[in-house]
């Protein structure tokens, strides 16, 4: 579709630039200044409600640069809860530097709005551009709390391997544009369904975009950054890392994978057989994050590792080239949002009273405050995957896509071990809250928006695993790509 | 003639890219780097490619590579041998980037890429600016985001502390 | 020598070399140029690609310009944390900014 035509489809994205722009004069002008987060939140309920107004149908939007498809929608709405959290709770963490509170939500606004992009891309160049966008401004959020040495070396190490690995998978872009002699992803597929295979510059540009994607969704071997970004990086930011550009990377992935690697009919393009190498990355990816969050000390890196574990449960059934694994990881998204934003808003909360991230503080919280620590078993119940949360249900569905379609039955074994590692470490923080005493036995007291925003996450983990059909259908229908 | 200003100019630019890996010093690295930039651009030219060698000497050399400098400037005493050079085990680092350079030799000499009609030398910017202002509309539109995202951010880092 | 070959040749050298160099260096400036070398060589790939490989249009042109306008975003914003970073810790070398563990 033309370039003018394109924009009545969007819509959405032209309110959130719009809002962008809008928040930055705001936070320059003194009467103004204190409106600017609500002004920042009513114009994600705008956002929201154009692309709740938007048509259903799929097309390829400014000359086929970008995608307009209820697949991509569904994205965005997840995209969409997750910052309208992150901005609503970011004030009520006290490690934040409130005077840069401003700025530090404009940014996030721009992450999503790379995300966006991340989510609909049919173009490498605007793989690309999406990429850097969300990379770009997650590496200043991440480095945001100046004086922070922890936070100054977060970024750092992220700005390193995020150029590294974005700059491999450029090698890999120009080598699919040598081969094809176009930048556009349906081009590429179909000049790469023409070819005989098994031929070795595609395995290999295959192995470069991964690293880029990899990077994103924090896949073994391209994870190192991660604890330390995540333990560096303010929590609210971390809260979104740990979902946003997961979800994104994940949406890029079914994109390039299932779409672009594959001819359409369940076979992989020019012979190379991607699946298996993508199947043994998943193995690694959760073994290497549920064993080493079994040690760690520090509830951020602990919640790193299992956000690592957990991305490796979704990318079980990229291997499985059918629309079911897409429908799978979809469908586990929408939990995996809720209990992780969760969890990470009661670490807020707990920090917020003893100052730090350490385990140790936890201990007695079941006494001291027992509706947070409540709160905390049910998102801690629906991470390890155990009924009836909906933790559980997507679960389920992963699996039942392997069993479905009798590929990588190794691969559910590993993932079963898996999930019964991940309920030590879960656990423990179980154990703390519960079965050991403190010496402080002051109840914790949270803003009410911060105790209010976790039982808003806490209800979606709870009806979904008793009730998931609508979920499912919404799914269903989101299958429809460009 | 132009066969010897082609060996000239890849020469300088992949000799000046060893230095800049290998120097010991930072300063000499940046400035090795000059002149590898200034080959990338050579080859620029030879590919037809006017305005991409001019944007490169542009940004590269007068911004990126400026910055740089800056950044060594700022963050290291030039006097001082001890922080500019010190470095990981370089052995198995030498032998995983020759193994990937392998790699790329085999794709590039095994592989048949697309093929058709030579590109002709033509003056680019016009083609450049049209594709941009067109197909490339929504990514030139991003890309000005990703600037004023990253103003913003170097602006609010560098800034002075509060206390 | 004027053809794809050689010009695909030099960007795996400089490829190589900017990979070296990310992986030998510890000062945070230092791995910055081995990026900048891997940039450059991915980008000189898509414009030798465009000349040689009968693209109707110039789209690799175009995509080296977006490379070369993000590399320049990402330089500064690695040089604002890189900078940042000194100022706290008195080094920029990634190995020294080591605060965190496990």
């Amino acid at each position: 579709m033309s370039n003018l035509l394109s924009l009545s489809d969007y819509l959405p994205e032209m309110i959130l630039l719009g809002v962008i722009l809008i928040a930055i004069v705001m936070d320059l002008v003194p009467a103004t200044k204190r409106f600017t987060k609500g002004f920042i939140l009513v114009g994600l309920i705008l956002v929201a409600a154009f692309l709740y107004q938007g048509d259903t149908s799929a097309s390829s939007l400014f000359m086929g640069m970008s995608a307009h498809d209820p697949f991509g929608t569904f994205f965005k709405w997840l995209f969409i809860i997750a910052t309208f959290f992150v901005v609503l709770i970011a004030k009520y963490d006290d490690g934040m530097d409130q005077s840069i509170a401003a700025e530090f939500n404009i940014l996030l606004l721009i992450v999503m709005f790379g995300l966006f992009l991340m989510a609909t891309a049919t173009n490498l160049v605007m793989v690309y551009l999406a990429i850097e966008t969300v990379s770009i401004s997650s590496y200043i959020l991440a480095g945001m709390l100046r004086n922070d040495i922890k936070s100054n070396e977060a970024s750092l190490k992220y700005v390193i391997f995020g150029a590294f690995a974005s700059g491999l998978m450029l090698y890999g872009f120009s080598w699919l544009y040598g081969l094809s002699g176009s930048t556009d992803l349906t081009i590429i597929r179909d000049v790469l369904m023409t070819q005989e295979g098994p031929v070795f510059v595609v395995y290999i540009s295959i192995l470069m975009v991964l690293v880029g994607i990899g990077y994103k969704l924090s896949m073994v071997p391209f994870h190192y950054w991660t604890p330390d970004v995540y333990e560096g990086a303010p929590t609210p930011l971390t809260a979104y890392l740990s979902v946003a550009p997961k979800a994104a990377g994940l949406a890029l992935m079914i994109r390039f994978f299932t779409m672009t690697f594959t001819d359409g009919a369940g076979e992989t393009v020019a012979n190379v057989d991607w699946t298996v190498l993508i199947a043994v990355l998943s193995a690694i990816t959760m073994t290497v994050g549920n064993l080493l969050a079994l040690r760690q000390e520090n509830v951020k890196r602990l919640f790193a590792f299992s956000s690592i574990a957990h991305a490796g449960y979704m990318l079980m059934v990229i291997p499985v080239i059918s629309t079911d694994s897409s429908a799978a990881i979809m469908f586990y998204l929408v939990p995996y949002l809720f209990m992780n934003l969760g969890a990470f808003f009661v670490a807020i909360a707990v920090s917020n009273h003893t100052g730090s991230y350490d385990l140790a503080g936890w201990k007695g919280l079941g006494k001291r405050t027992p509706l947070l620590a409540a709160l905390m078993v049910i998102f801690l119940v629906s991470l390890t995957g155990l009924p009836p949360t909906a933790g559980f249900i997507g679960k389920v569905y992963l699996f039942s896509v392997l069993i479905k379609h009798q590929q990588f039955y190794w691969l559910a074994v590993v993932a079963v071990i898996n999930s019964v590692i991940a309920l030590f470490y879960y656990f423990r923080i179980v154990r703390e809250m519960y079965f050991t005493d403190s010496d402080d036995t002051e109840p914790l007291r949270p803003h009410p928006i911060l105790t209010w925003s976790i039982i808003s996450c806490v209800i979606p983990v709870l009806v979904l695993g008793l009730y998931w059909s609508p979920v499912i259908d919404w799914v269903t229908a989101s299958l429809k790509m460009f | 003639m132009s066969e010897v200003f082609f060996i000239l100019i890849a020469a300088i630019t992949i000799a000046s890219a060893i230095w800049v890996v290998f120097s010991s010093n930072l300063i000499y690295s940046a400035v090795a780097l000059l002149f590898t930039l200034f080959g990338v651009a050579g080859l620029y030219v030879f590919l037809y490619a006017d305005f991409i060698a001019a944007t490169q000497v542009v940004v590269y050399v007068g911004g990126i590579l400026v910055l740089i400098i800056f950044g060594v400037m700022l963050t290291n005493k030039i006097a001082d041998n001890r922080i500019s050079h010190s470095s990981r085990p370089r052995f198995m680092a030498g032998v995983i980037s020759f193994f990937i350079f392998v790699l790329v030799m085999t794709v590039i000499f095994t592989t048949t890429w697309h093929t058709g009609e030579e590109q002709i030398a033509t003056a680019t910017v016009n083609t450049i600016g049209e594709m941009i202002l067109t197909t490339y509309l929504l990514p030139f539109e991003v890309a000005s985001l990703v600037l004023l995202a990253a103003l913003m951010g170097s602006a609010l880092l560098s800034r002075k502390k509060h206390g | 020598m004027d053809n794809l070959t050689s010009y695909l040749v030099i960007s795996g050298i400089l490829f190589s070399l900017g990979i070296f160099g990310v992986m030998t260096r510890r000062n945070g400036v230092a791995i910055l140029m081995g990026i900048e070398l891997i940039l450059n060589s991915a980008s000189l790939n898509f414009v030798a690609f465009n000349r040689f490989g009968g693209m109707h249009r110039l789209d690799g042109h175009v995509f080296s310009i977006f490379i070369i306008v993000l590399a320049a975003a990402e330089a500064a914003v690695a040089l604002a944390i890189i900078i940042n970073l000194f100022k706290n810790l008195e080094t920029v070398n990634v190995d020294q900014a080591d605060s965190m563990k496990g």
